[in-house]
């Protein structure tokens, strides 16, 4: 968080807390502390919708048991306020990370039934429950004591003010450490994340259990704060409704979480206010021809693409004054609104804003570059050993039903050589590369890394053991900027937990200074640190190229992978290429290349395996394996005379 | 013994509902790679339609038949155009779930607003007497739903395999871009596919009606349980459904029976966690090679 935007927090919370002594009406004190709530469970449901990127439908669900456990707690232990606060957070946190085990298998659309239909299991369970839940007709709860302290509606309030803002602090730290790149990583490239070290499985069931803590932070809250709580509350329209919210406000910015809660919270009262509503359809359809009026003439977008915004916004308005009746309607204008939002306000209202202010979404911008960096401080150098063999692989067999994509194949890897790996298109030279990083687990055969068994292991866990790897189709996480796709590489370097970030020890300060200024002069190392606040997607191919081998470093690997890192770059780019080829090995570090520049290949390779419709048919020096009539005869088809 | 054979006449009965539903959730899937999530919906409105012309409009149920359907294609079409082609053309997986969540949910209260939130009962075409069946009473409209579910996806895979635009509908299956290079209008082949789909959910909903009650309600449920059957059954094979349908509806009838009807949505559902925590593709599925 830069200076301005704290202190705009700061005066933000400030004016939350004097509320209560503006105004007098419990009415709309309730209402304001129903938009807090909601705002920490959106905090946490965006780290699974915004970060993680998938679509959650269950978040109700776990807002209903975080309020359960709550009113069940009170009724039936009759246990203290400090300790259904915690409880709460944490068996929703579990009912999370049992959410979170479907859900790993399983991603987009399939995800999204799975918690929907989580959702509806906690609906009946509820119900159906009565000799916990007193079922259908709910639980009653009185303010809750602290320090001997009956709190009543006021100073309630400003219990739920102080745990926002405490959340908010640290979903916000959370988000902006490793923590929060590891989520983001998921979305952008869940392959490359595990190949990177970050395990995907890991960190979605930590990202469902963070954000199911908060939904059941907020469900205790709203207990407390309704006072009265019953199964009907916990619908699949208030799941919908928080999904409005989060799209609705932004993705990504705590603020567009806030937002999104006062247009949830508020719309249903808006609702049921017909005049109300029409002066807010009239308004809006008026500021969209506006915002429209604009962006065309700041040529952001054309007439033709505005054009159905536009109408759209006027016939909710004209339909605002024919209607008699709007409570009958609300949730056909919740869906009319998360269609408009879907389509054409994809960032939120936030993200909009950014956009008229021509902001790019990218804060981090402003932080000044250390300077000085070294390529020693850049490359770790590989561990050296008497033994001579860094990778083994024997009579590995990769079979796809009946396609033996790799058959049989015998490769020795030796410690601090460039090997090359070439072949023509379909000889089984990538499949060999997601056999060694455990992508594929192969039909039959062997692997030795360092004296280890890859076969079995996982991805992240053969990353870890010293494996990078670039990717054919390039895998970076294209959201997040080039230098923070390289500190995801360094994901491993951090030994603070989740603590560590909330509180900003020193250990983790020291971890995450250390992790940007390695990420910064690896990004040099490659050439790229004038780009290091881009987002990767809008880097040129040949940038994204090099920036994979940036990331691939960043794991302080013993063998590197790199799938065709010349394809698409230019002539002067690949010369560069081949110098930082030659001092990733100066380093110490083994690299297998697959590469179609056979001009590249020939040059730098210390030695040559060839690859020819899963068999390998020759190996040797570069020189040996370019006479070899084999070769030749695979490159070139027929006898070759 | 009785009881059992007849709680399991009744499961095969609702299963081939859930599988015809589940049908048209892999119509979509094999096209486009998508799928309606308001497609319990589509059953509701084909449902309350029928109720319409059928009991206030006085039409024969057998007639109506042709009537329902043709509405399924026209509200298919319009969920395509609206909710899946302009996320295809963004490629945002996020987008069309979304879209047909936030179209389900129009659907829905627009059918509040016009039929009610009652539920109302659907006079049943075929007598209402129970006939005796290897000893176990079983009702004639239950029959009816079995032979009209496994006609009704027997005459679409007649399409699919015998005319010339069901092969497009099959290239299109097979490989989108292939089949758009060879001069299919893929976009129009998803928007059919769409259009099947809720056509095959209107005519379930029609068929189950007379057993149960008709009401704006009626289809989120069923939805979500005949998704959990394209799961149960994998959402590519044909034999998986009918066999995960008939599991699911055995499984609900039996636990509605032995244990508390309140009970009854939840095995459904238990059982698709437990069926994508262990083997995702489904029991019938292959799993795909994923291509990195």
């Amino acid at each position: 968080m830069n200076r301005k935007s704290f202190y705009a927090a700061l005066l933000g919370f400030i004016v939350l807390c004097l509320v209560p002594l503006f105004t007098h009406n419990p009415y709309y004190i309730h209402l304001v502390e129903t938009i807090m709530i909601y705002s920490i469970l959106l905090f946490g449901l965006d780290i699974v919708v915004g970060y993680t990127g998938q679509v959650s439908l269950g978040h109700a669900g776990l807002f209903g048991i975080g309020a359960y456990t709550a009113g069940v707690l009170f009724l039936k232990v009759g246990a203290p306020f400090w300790v259904i606060l915690p409880a709460s957070i944490a068996v929703t946190g579990l009912f999370g990370a049992i959410l979170a085990l479907p859900a790993l298998r399983v991603s987009g659309p399939y995800l999204a039934m799975v918690t929907l239909a989580f959702g509806t299991i906690i609906q009946i369970l509820i119900n159906e429950m009565t000799f916990l839940t007193e079922g259908p007709l709910g639980l009653k709860l009185s303010k809750p004591t602290l320090a001997g302290f009956k709190l009543n509606e006021v100073t309630f309030y400003w219990v739920v003010c102080a745990v926002l803002a405490l959340s908010l602090v640290v979903v916000h730290r959370v988000l902006r450490s490793h923590l929060g790149r590891a989520f983001e990583a998921l979305r952008g490239s869940p392959v490359a994340s595990d190949c990177m070290g970050v395990s995907v499985y890991r960190y979605k069931v930590y990202a469902f259990v963070i954000s199911a803590g908060l939904a059941g932070l907020a469900g205790c809250l709203y207990a407390y704060s309704e006072q009265y709580i019953s199964p009907n509350t916990y619908n699949n329209e208030l799941t919908v409704l928080f999904l409005l919210a989060i799209i609705m406000g932004g993705r990504k910015t705590r603020l567009g979480a806030l937002l999104g809660a006062t247009i949830i919270v508020l719309l249903p009262k808006l609702l049921d206010d017909l005049d109300a509503f029409r002066v807010v359809a009239s308004v809006l359809a008026v500021s969209m021809l506006i915002g429209a009026v604009i962006s065309i003439v700041r040529q952001r977008s054309t007439w033709q693409s505005m054009l159905v915004p536009v109408l759209g916004t006027a016939a909710l308005a004209a339909f605002s004054f024919w209607l008699d009746n709007i409570t009958d309607w609300r949730l056909s204008i919740f869906g009319l609104m998360i269609l408009f939002v879907v389509y054409y306000l994809q960032d939120g209202i936030v993200g909009f804003a950014r956009s008229l202010m021509g902001k790019t979404g990218s804060a981090d911008a402003a932080i000044a570059l250390p300077a000085g960096h070294s390529e020693q401080a850049a490359l770790v150098r590989a561990t050296e050993s008497k033994e001579e063999d860094l990778l083994v692989a024997q009579q590995v067999l990769m079979q796809f039903g009946g396609l033996k994509a790799i058959n049989q194949v015998d490769l020795k890897i030796k410690r601090g050589t460039i090997h090359g790996l070439i072949g023509p298109n379909g000889s089984g030279k990538s499949t060999m590369m997601n056999v060694l990083t455990g992508i594929y687990v192969p039909t039959a055969g062997d692997i030795v890394f360092e004296g280890r068994s890859v076969v079995g292991r996982t991805s992240s866990d053969i990353a870890l053991s010293g494996i990078a790897r670039t990717f054919q189709n390039v895998q970076l996480f294209g959201e997040m900027t080039a230098v923070q796709n390289v500190q995801v590489g360094l994901h491993h370097t951090f030994k603070s937990n989740f603590l560590d970030v909330a509180l900003h020890t020193p250990r983790f300060n020291q971890e995450d200074n250390s992790a940007f200024s390695r990420a910064m002069s690896l990004l040099e190392f490659v050439g790229l640190d004038s780009l290091a606040f881009e987002e990767a997607r809008n880097l040129p191919y040949g940038k994204q190229r090099l920036l994979e081998i940036a990331r691939a470093l960043a794991l302080d690997p013993q063998l590197l992978l790199l799938d065709e890192p010349a394809a698409g770059l230019t002539a002067p780019d690949i010369k560069e290429l081949v110098q930082i080829i030659r001092k990733i090995r100066d380093h110490g570090i083994t690299v297998i290349l697959i590469e179609h520049h056979m001009d590249v290949v020939m040059s730098i390779c210390d030695a040559v395996s060839v690859l020819d419709f899963g068999q390998k048919i020759a190996e040797g020096k570069p020189a040996e394996v370019q006479s070899n009539e084999k070769v030749i005869e695979a490159y070139l088809g027929g006898n070759a005379h | 013994m009785e009881i059992l054979l007849q709680l399991v006449y009744s499961g095969i009965a609702l299963g081939m509902i859930y599988a015809v539903i589940a049908f048209g959730y892999q119509l979509t899937f094999a096209t486009s790679d998508t799928l309606n999530f308001g497609q319990g919906e589509a059953l509701m409105l084909g449902a309350l339609v029928a109720l319409t012309l059928v009991d206030r409009l006085g039409m024969n149920y057998w007639l109506a038949i042709p009537l329902v359907g043709a509405f399924g294609l026209v509200q298919g079409v319009l969920v395509e155009r609206i909710g899946v082609s302009p996320a295809i053309k963004i490629k945002s997986e996020f987008g069309w779930i979304m879209s047909t969540i936030a179209l389900g949910i129009i659907f829905k209260n627009v059918a509040e607003n016009i039929w009610g939130r009652d539920d109302m009962r659907f006079p049943s075409p075929l007598p209402e007497a129970p006939i005796k069946l290897l000893g176990a009473n079983v009702l004639p409209m239950e029959l009816l739903v079995i032979a009209g579910a496994v006609l009704m996806m027997l005459a679409v895979e007649f399409f699919n395999r015998k005319t010339i635009y069901g092969k497009a509908v099959v290239a299109t299956f097979n490989d989108r871009d292939a089949a758009k290079l060879m001069g299919i209008n893929t976009g129009l082949v998803i928007t059919f596919s769409y259009a099947l789909s809720s056509l095959t959910a209107g005519f379930a909903g029609m068929l189950i009606a007379p057993l149960t009650l008709t009401g704006a309600t009626m289809g989120a449920v069923l939805g979500l349980k005949a998704f959990a059957v394209a799961i149960i059954g994998g959402l590519n094979s044909g034999m998986g459904i009918i066999v995960g349908g008939i599991i699911l509806g055995v499984a609900e009838t039996t636990t509605g029976f032995y244990l508390s009807t309140g009970y009854k949505d939840v095995s459904g559902l238990v059982l698709l966690l437990l069926v994508l925590a262990v083997k995702p593709a489904g029991l019938f599925g292959k799993s795909a090679i994923k291509k990195v």
